[in-house]
């Protein structure tokens, strides 16, 4: 029986460490929690349809309550701390707008992109988005992709 | 078997002692290695490490030990097992995350989930405006900031 738990507890800590998360604290936003919640929106698109807007990974979240709204904005902001080029605006003295580019990882490129709308001058709306980018795109790049 | 009980040479001690080890030898070959091993002027690896053995384990009967060689072979069996499944299982965790992040294009809006390509990729678009604007929004301020300074100058 002793046996068998510590097998069972190996697998377990083996399918976790497969499943290791990419070592950013917005991914703990990203664990599935937001999929069934109302007043939220999460997006995830990879692989081929991703390649089309020249990503590999595009993850974003959109809530709309304020407590979750506040954790999104801490997230980000402890990730911010990492960055290796930032473009941040503040308003009030919370983040109103935030794009972060991230140390690639495996030669892969990493972008956050965070809006508090709520704090818009033009027709404010109590919705904040985080947008986890992805791929081999420049940031240059993924301006241009947003103008498009 | 070995039932010669007269030892001659350190290779034929050694050779007990390795049968010794596997569990293989009878009481009176243990005694007889026991007598050999605490007069005999040998010395060797195997030799000191039997004399260790002995000294820990001098109680303990042959059958013991023929008990205690097939535990280990049990935990190590029960070892490589594990090891299997736990690769198993990790390389299938691992096989399925790489598989779901292969080609996904889904949405999860107000606990809907969407799974229309094109319209998963509309509010990617919709995203993307609105991150227009609110760096338009900035660029703006950056310029009223660049002309404030050169009417300042």
């Amino acid at each position: 029986m002793k046996q068998f738990i510590i097998i069972i507890l190996t697998c377990m800590m083996a399918t976790s460490t497969a499943m290791a998360q990419k070592g950013l604290n917005i991914n703990q936003l990203f664990d599935g929690r937001f999929k069934k919640a109302t007043g939220a929106t999460e997006i995830i698109v990879t692989g081929s349809k991703a390649s089309e807007i020249g990503l590999d990974i595009y993850h974003s979240l959109s809530v709309t309550d304020d407590v979750q709204a506040e954790l999104v904005e801490s997230y980000v902001k402890k990730d911010g701390v990492k960055a290796v080029d930032k473009e941040v605006e503040y308003r009030n003295g919370q983040l109103y707008y935030g794009f972060y580019t991230l140390k690639p990882e495996k030669g892969c490129k990493r972008y956050i992109f965070f809006l508090n709308q709520n704090l818009a001058r033009k027709s404010p709306k109590k919705v904040v988005t985080l947008i986890y980018m992805e791929g081999k795109a420049s940031a240059e790049k993924i301006k241009k992709l947003i103008r498009k | 078997m070995n039932t010669n009980l007269h030892i001659n040479n350190q290779a034929e001690l050694e050779a007990l002692i390795e049968r010794y080890f596997e569990g293989e030898t009878t009481v009176l070959e243990e005694q007889t290695m026991r007598a050999v091993l605490a007069d005999c002027p040998w010395n060797s690896e195997m030799i000191d490490e039997a004399r260790v053995v002995m000294g820990y384990f001098a109680a303990h009967s042959s059958q013991h030990r023929r008990h205690a060689a097939k535990g280990s072979r049990q935990r190590i069996i029960g070892i490589a097992a594990t090891i299997a499944l736990v690769l198993t299982v990790g390389g299938y965790a691992l096989w399925h995350q790489l598989d779901q992040t292969d080609n996904v294009c889904i949405a999860y809006v107000n606990g809907h989930v969407v799974q229309n390509d094109d319209q998963v990729m509309a509010m990617i678009a919709s995203d993307m405006n609105m991150i227009d604007h609110a760096a338009d929004g900035m660029a703006e301020q950056l310029s009223s900031l660049g002309e404030a300074l050169e009417i300042d100058n």
